[in-house]
């Protein structure tokens, strides 16, 4: 397991400019948190990574190795080892809960069906919703929804995961167990965690370190205290959630 | 000079519109293509599909088939009596029932019930990042979600035209006896003597067309949606007035082809 780099990163959609030369490094086993206003383009960034948008410009390296612009089915042994929980839960409707989080185990894994389902079950208990497991997406709401798709990203064992807002619609206590299972992850299992967030008690809970992108630029990068004690005006009116300030929404 | 320029934007607009859909089309049919060899179908969404595209249409066919047969004799009903020539009666109901109506009337079904439908379920997905989702699990949406619903569909609509078939000839029969007198067993006799089998594959042979039109018809409109809601439901007009035109298109030149 290694390091993911962000290289000078540029995107636009059209006319408009998401990212404007990101520069970010995430080590092996963090818990790294990047924040930054609704279309300050986050997810847009971490997209990147496992392929599912091509940057305009720059490069990214996973374990040293570069990333940037491989084909689709190069990108698949890349989206084994590195998951992604999407903003929306993405469960599919279709399927029950047990059977969203089977598929991966269905498709990538050597196993019979009593092993498939067994080791499905096990990750609905790590979030909490092992007893749910044959009912439908479309019957819960989108915080038991999205625990569901963070068992479903686990299902591979992956060495990196990307959680996108995985606390947000979530109620207090969900999101506690959240925090403290992506925490488990980097503790215990080494697991790199890039998680996207506007939740400040997770933020300055569980992360190791925490990138701030604003207009499409990564303004700083550092510790819970570096951010804490800095004097930018537009990071202090972010982390402090204050409606003035220099920041412009 | 401006109402000349705006007519030609008009119609540069539409030609690249529509040039973008066909090259969608046409890319998608040789990603279809690409999967089919070695075949890459997930059993559980194949079983699915086949039973929510082949079963859940039945009643709808049936129902639209025998029908359709019954109109069919009624249609000819009146020359049939000026003339008498009540052993044709099965000839010329099977003869358009099995060449032409049968096929044309369960294919617009088809797609009206099981085309938007497709589109809608792939369009919500894709806008609701689901496509994503699988691409991000390392599981490739065309083997995954295209390839199993062309095949429920292709498969599934050759049966319900089979099935269709049989249905539309009973109405017939039936509605001849009941309406106009002529025995069901000189009505099978007629169909026996008089339809060749090829007319009968005939029908078959458009059935197989119209089910991968339908079907990549609809999963491409589904899997390029975009706009939220509002974008799903364009999709699905698209797709259904796209399937429409596809059907009798393909039907003129199979028609003309066999002619």
């Amino acid at each position: 397991m290694g390091r993911i780099v962000f290289k000078n990163i540029h995107k636009a959609f059209g006319s408009k400019v998401v990212l404007r030369g990101v520069d970010l490094t995430v080590e092996p086993g963090a818990v790294f948190f990047v924040i930054g206003q609704s279309g300050a383009g986050k997810s847009v960034l971490v997209k990147h990574l496992i392929g599912l948008i091509e940057p305009d410009e720059g490069q990214i390296f996973l374990d040293d190795v570069e990333v940037t612009n491989l084909h689709e089915k190069d990108f698949y042994p890349i989206r084994k080892r590195c998951a992604m929980v999407f903003q929306n839960s993405t469960l599919f409707d279709s399927m029950t809960l047990l059977e969203n989080v089977m598929l991966p185990i269905r498709k990538h894994l050597k196993l019979n069906k009593e092993e498939i389902r067994a080791l499905a079950i096990e990750k609905l208990t790590l979030v909490g919703m092992e007893q749910f497991g044959d009912r439908y997406a479309a019957d819960f709401g989108d915080g038991m929804r999205k625990k569901v798709a963070i068992a479903r990203a686990l299902t591979l064992n992956p060495e990196y995961v990307i959680f996108d807002e995985p606390t947000t619609g979530i109620d207090p206590i969900s999101a506690a167990m959240v925090d403290k299972l992506i925490r488990h992850l980097a503790d215990h299992h080494d697991v790199t965690s890039i998680v996207i967030s506007h939740d400040l008690r997770s933020i300055f809970g569980i992360a190791d370190r925490i990138a701030m992108l604003y207009k499409g630029k990564l303004i700083m990068d550092g510790t819970q205290d570096d951010f804490r004690n800095t004097d930018n005006p537009i990071i202090q009116q972010f982390i402090n959630g204050r409606p003035e300030g220099p920041m412009e929404i | 000079m401006k109402l000349i320029s705006a007519i030609l934007s008009l119609v540069g607009t539409k030609f690249l519109s529509w040039s973008n859909e066909v090259g969608g089309m046409i890319l998608l049919s040789w990603d279809i293509l690409r999967n089919c060899v070695p075949p890459k179908l997930d059993g559980p969404e194949t079983w699915r599909n086949l039973y929510r595209v082949g079963v859940k249409s039945f009643p709808i066919v049936v129902v639209t088939a025998m029908l359709t047969g019954a109109i069919m004799v009624i249609q000819s009903g009146m020359y049939i009596k000026e003339y008498g020539a009540y052993g044709l009666l099965g000839w010329g109901a099977g003869y358009s029932v099995l060449r032409e109506v049968g096929p044309i009337m369960i294919g617009l079904m088809f797609s009206g019930r099981v085309g938007a439908n497709n589109t809608a379920e792939l369009g919500t997905m894709r806008v609701t990042d689901q496509v994503d989702a699988l691409r991000a699990l390392a599981i490739d949406p065309i083997a995954y979600l295209v390839m199993p619903r062309v095949l429920a569909m292709v498969v599934m609509l050759f049966l319900l035209v089979v099935i269709g078939d049989l249905t539309a000839l009973i109405g017939g029969a039936y509605t001849g006896q009941v309406l106009l007198g002529v025995d069901a067993k000189l009505f099978a006799w007629s169909i026996v003597n008089y339809i060749l089998l090829e007319d009968f594959t005939h029908g078959l042979i458009k059935a197989v067309a119209f089910g991968f039109a339908i079907a990549l018809i609809s999963c491409h409109f589904g899997m390029r949606t975009t706009g939220g809601a509002v974008g799903v439901g364009r999709a699905v007009n698209a797709s259904v007035v796209a399937s429409a035109i596809a059907i009798f298109v393909l039907d003129y030149f199979i028609t003309y082809m066999d002619a």
